[in-house]
């Protein structure tokens, strides 16, 4: 008998396959970064001028060019802090923003006018995942196997969702969606060996989170989280233009918009140094002192406050008992909400990893070992999910299926009934949120369970399941018990966009390159054909009695063939057509030659041989 | 991991209302290293599809047996017993009473907005289930499920009280 080997549980088998290649990139509202991890850890992949942040920004110039980062954010009809557009209805768009938005007829995700048509901030975003994926190919000089995408951990549905549609866009393999706080862990947790009851308290550019996690040797987990995904520094820069305005007594046109906005977020920085700010703008100019910044910023630094209270309430867990609070994001920068938070948990706050970059790191640690090059590293992360998750019951309530801070991938399922007699058809509403009523929740996903056999009000049991993937992602089942009729949708949010929209958006941008190729290939196929009739057609005016009644049919038909084909855009019929032709006339052309030098040796066309 | 398994058997713990919460999660700790999706993210449709139903499945079960309440409604229906069909009359008078008394003092203490009220309510209404769990840990030691159903819905009630207390808490919180 063989003997076999066996690995202990918890380990895996040796694998021995080649190493393999795995980005994680933190794509965020005002700046976005890659990175990526070998056996000696996590590192930041830079551009070529050495900076790592990627500014999220996009310009689209005409139909050909897109620029993306540096190079974008300069231009006035630059695209910023997309990530705040995506899953979300124009009417969740609360701020002033420096591009046009089309509202979709359904309510849904917005559009932005740009030169290029409009695009879906899911295009938008695809862009910046797509240069940050470049520029990792570059540094690896390899394909890139897979990515870890970073979203705030308190994205909902449909802002998951959008943040995968988009990696799908850009053509990238997704190994997880990970948990902004959640990476940072990571990289504190296996970089510097961090343990306990952490908070992990992340402000960045336009969105906010808090997590408390347990982190023990091998096993990190999410016990709540919390946060809002429209709270950041861009607040921040916001409250200081707005004052400026004010101030001043100038309103900004929407041109001016991105320059008010670039002074306010100078003065934002020159006020982390010193205890005032010098301001100028369009002629008028003033101070900003700390004191006053301050007044205008505290509220917003109270919330997120107020959000790790209730982390601390939704894990049972004291403020004392918290061993340690990793600050992550670039807005925790600010002496401020350094000050706030320090007081508010009354310790000292870690921040030995570069805030900016430690998500990044966290999610390139994941990814490595997602792909499988880690294998004897092994790590369980346990996360959770951010909201509620229930569905419309009589009345306008919403029914939670699935509690906020549920240890995730989570399955439940609960049985409803009809309430009227042979009633055949039940109408599904699918919810994200905490409060009772279904107008102060997300609408997710409406479905319909058809096909009930009739029986009377309260007979039918149809139980409707809800399964959250690792990614937070949810589907929805619904069965009748009685009969077996199914019904099941995986959820595509209400802002969502449609499979189809998705696949138009992948081949719209992924065969761009090869659309511009194939044209420039009918182009010059066009011309071809073009010198190749007219070329014939000058030949046959001439010498069309060289050639038998049979020949000289075959080659009109071929010519007709090739003429019809021109319009047909078709490059290989074109292309096919052409060499028929070439064919054709190869025997007449040749007949002409022929021809042509027996006349002129008779001598009877001498201006001609000279010529 | 066999899924047919029931929770007690999926974290190899003997089946019974009292148990070794370390080593229940020891045990969910080491299943889920084994069968969580992110060991799979490599793998094809079907393993990856399977690793989410497994490690859904653990979840639920470490859920259920962590949560005295749930622990006990599952106990009963392990028992064949349907935990979740009422009968009124399994609820004495005393019980009725104080939960009239509960619901009176939470809707002025929700009113006035006093966070003092609620937190003193709430020690009361935590006491009474740490008292009505010990009643069940005997019911279910004499295999009586028939009374074990009546402590069972004394729990529900509690923890139905407890859930709204917690609710007006974060209403006045604005959470």
């Amino acid at each position: 008998m063989a003997l076999l080997n066996i690995a202990e549980p918890g380990q895996s088998p040796i694998r021995t396959q080649p190493h393999k290649h795995a980005l994680g990139i933190d794509l965020g509202t005002t700046n976005s970064l890659v990175a990526s991890a070998n056996s000696e850890g996590p590192f930041i992949i830079a551009d070529e001028n050495g900076e790592a942040l990627l500014p999220s920004v996009v310009a689209y110039q005409n139909q050909e060019e897109i620029l993306v980062g540096q190079e974008a954010y300069k231009l006035s009809d630059a695209i910023s802090s997309v990530k705040r557009l995506m899953g979300r209805g124009h009417a969740d768009v609360a701020h002033k923003l420096a591009y046009k938005l089309i509202p979709a007829d359904d309510g849904g995700m917005p559009l932005i006018e740009t030169s290029a048509g409009p695009k879906s901030p899911v295009e938008v975003s695809a862009e910046i995942l797509g240069k940050l994926a470049k520029r990792g190919q570059a540094k690896l000089d390899a394909e890139i196997d897979g990515v870890v995408i970073t979203v705030p951990a308190y994205f909902d549905e449909a802002q998951r969702q959008a943040t995968k549609d988009a990696a799908r866009i850009a053509g990238l393999n997704v190994l997880r969606l990970l948990s902004e706080p959640t990476a940072a862990a990571v990289a504190y947790g296996l970089d510097k060996k961090l343990q306990g009851n952490v908070i992990i308290y992340d402000l960045g550019g336009g969105t906010f989170d808090v997590s408390l996690m347990r982190l023990e040797k091998g096993v990190f987990e999410v016990l709540a989280t919390g946060g809002d995904t429209a709270l950041g520094g861009d607040d921040f820069d916001r409250a200081i233009a707005r004052w400026i305005e004010e101030q001043s007594g100038q309103e900004t046109s929407q041109q001016n918009l991105s320059g008010l906005n670039a002074i306010a977020r100078e003065t934002k920085h020159a006020l982390s140094e010193h205890s005032e700010a010098e301001i100028t703008f369009n002629g008028w100019s003033g101070k900003l002192d700390r004191q006053t910044y301050y007044s205008l910023i505290d509220s917003f630094i109270d919330q997120t406050l107020k959000a790790c209270r209730r982390v601390l309430r939704d894990a049972g867990m004291k403020n004392e008992e918290i061993t340690d609070v990793v600050m992550v994001g670039g807005s925790t920068r600010s002496p401020r909400v350094q000050e706030k938070v320090s007081d508010f948990f009354k310790q000292e706050l870690l921040n030995e990893l570069d805030p900016d970059q430690v998500v990044a790191l966290g999610a390139a640690i994941q990814a490595d070992i997602l792909v499988g090059n880690k294998y004897d590293n092994e790590l369980l992360l346990l996360d959770v999910n951010p909201l509620s998750l229930g569905i419309e019951t009589m009345g306008g309530l919403v029914e939670k299926i699935i509690p906020r801070n549920t240890t995730i991938p989570v399955s439940r399922a609960q049985e409803f009934t009809t309430f009227k007699d042979g009633q055949t058809v039940m109408s599904l509403h699918v919810l994200q949120g905490e409060r009772e009523l279904v107008e102060d929740c997300r609408s997710l996903a409406r479905f319909e369970l058809r096909d009930i056999p009739p029986m009377v009000a309260g007979g039918a049991r149809i139980r409707v399941t809800f399964q959250v993937d690792a990614d937070g992602l949810l589907s929805v089942e619904a069965e009748e018990m009685s009969s077996g009729v199914k019904s099941s949708v995986v959820v595509k949010p209400s802002f969502g966009l449609e499979d189809q929209a998705i696949e138009q958006m992948i081949r719209d941008s992924h065969s761009q390159a090869e659309h511009d190729r194939d044209m420039r290939a009918l182009k010059e196929n066009q011309v071809e054909a073009l010198r190749i009739i007219e070329a014939t057609e000058s030949a046959l005016a001439n010498d069309a009695d060289l050639l038998e009644t049979k020949e000289l049919k075959a080659l009109q038909e071929s010519l007709q063939l090739l003429r019809d084909s021109l319009e047909s855009a078709d490059t290989d019929l074109i292309k096919q057509r052409s060499e028929s032709l070439n064919e054709l006339s190869t025997e007449f052309a040749a007949r002409r030659m022929d021809t042509e030098i027996r006349k002129a040796f008779k001598g009877k066309k001498i201006e001609e041989v000279d010529r | 991991m066999n899924i047919s398994n029931n929770f007690f058997e999926i974290f190899s713990l003997q089946q019974d209302f009292d148990l070794d919460t370390e080593a229940l999660t020891a045990q969910y700790k080491k299943l889920q290293s084994q069968s969580h999706p992110d060991r799979f993210s490599g793998a094809d449709d079907a393993s990856r599809l399977q690793a989410l139903q497994q490690s859904s499945i653990i979840n639920d079960a470490f859920e259920t047996l962590k949560s005295p309440v749930k622990r006990a409604a599952y106990l009963l229906s392990l028992n064949g017993i349907d935990p979740e069909e009422h009968n009124q009359s399994h609820l004495s008078a005393a019980l009725l009473m104080q939960q009239m008394e509960w619901r009176d003092e939470l809707e002025s203490a929700t009113g006035d907005e006093d966070m003092d009220t609620l937190e003193r309510l709430k020690q009361e209404v935590e006491t009474e289930k740490k008292v009505s769990i010990d009643e069940f840990r005997k019911t279910i030691k004499a295999n009586d499920f028939t009374a074990g159903k009546a402590v069972y819905h004394k729990l529900q009630f509690v923890e139905k009280m407890l859930s709204e207390i917690n609710h007006a808490e974060e209403k006045i919180l604005d959470y």
